[in-house]
């Protein structure tokens, strides 16, 4: 124990109920049947003017993003939580009690909501469509033919991928609880040469149905060059936020 | 990296994909809420510094895509 003169505040993970807090290995602010999963942190590093700076760390960013992550993931296999946003902090563990008692209903309700249950991700990636080499035109008409086909090719192609992704998240939602289909991310984030045309995550009891649907859509879009993605299981970060209208 | 043996799921886990869920989901205690309950003593940080970025990044793709 090292008693400093370091300023410390507590960092909220999530929420648990109190009856699977016990069985934790981790920190817990218990009020009532609610317990916050909490660690205590330094407000030289946590502290909000030094949270923005880090934030553009990208090398701090993925270590605290991943820690994160990994204890939400290690609570989650014990039983239900209710994931907080990264950068959720009191100063006093009885500001954290105050929370868990204004929010106990909607966190009691958030964590019913995901009992037995598991997030899946799905990513669904459409590969550069092949580039058919024409034959140059020999007329200036020949040449706006060509320009008009390949932007009509273009969009019906834009279209069709449209489809795809739309028809796999109906799909996929037929397999789970409930789902929502997100944003997919820029290829400038993703660093890949497909396009990701569909980021879902869907909130399921039993993984087996909707990895067998996974596998059923690779066959069926395969030939159009999409390609699935199963990421997961993960705790149920898409499904617990009550302000949720997606 | 990580000091613990991870398990199988971090293998797979990119940045993005922390930060599509780690930062951009969960629970949101905004500040107007929270500062109610727990006066000022909360430090919400709202990560604008990420999102703003990834927000940029979005448009550039909707530009690319348009």
């Amino acid at each position: 124990m090292s008693v400093v003169a370091e300023q410390t505040a507590w960092y909220v993970y999530g929420v648990v109920e109190s009856s699977l807090a016990s069985r934790l290995e981790a920190r817990v602010v218990e009020e009532g049947e609610l317990a916050a999963v909490v660690d205590s942190v330094s407000l030289t590093v946590f502290g909000e003017e030094a949270l923005e700076e880090h934030l553009n760390d990208r090398a701090w960013l993925e270590t605290h993003a991943r820690a994160h992550q990994e204890v939400l993931q290690e609570i989650s296999l014990a039983g239900p939580v209710v994931p907080f946003r990264f950068g959720t902090i009191y100063h006093e563990a009885d500001d954290v009690r105050g929370m868990l008692r204004a929010r106990s209903s909607e966190l009691a309700a958030a964590l019913a909501r995901v009992r037995g249950r598991v997030e899946i991700g799905v990513k669904a990636w459409a590969g550069q469509a092949p580039v058919q080499p024409a034959a140059a035109p020999s007329t200036g008409r020949a040449y706006l033919e060509q320009r008009l086909g390949a932007q009509e090719r273009a969009r019906a192609a834009t279209a069709q991928l449209a489809e795809a992704a739309r028809d796999s998240h109906l799909r996929l939602l037929s397999r789970a609880v409930e789902g929502v289909a997100n944003r997919p991310q820029p290829r400038e984030l993703t660093g890949r040469d497909e396009a990701m045309i569909l980021n879902g995550a869907y909130l399921v009891a039993d993984v087996d149905p909707i990895r067998h649907e996974i596998e059923q859509l690779a066959t069926d879009y395969g030939t159009q060059g999409i390609s699935f993605e199963l990421t997961g299981p993960w705790p149920p970060y898409n499904f617990v936020d009550e302000g949720g209208d997606q | 990296m990580s000091v613990l043996e991870g398990p199988r799921l971090e293998e797979q886990v990119t940045l993005v994909e922390l930060v599509d869920r780690v930062l951009h989901k969960g629970v949101t205690l905004t500040g107007d809420i929270v500062l109610s309950v727990a006066d000022v003593d909360l430090v919400y940080v709202g990560l604008r510094v990420i999102l703003a970025s990834v927000s940029t990044l979005e448009r550039l793709e909707a530009e690319a895509a348009g």
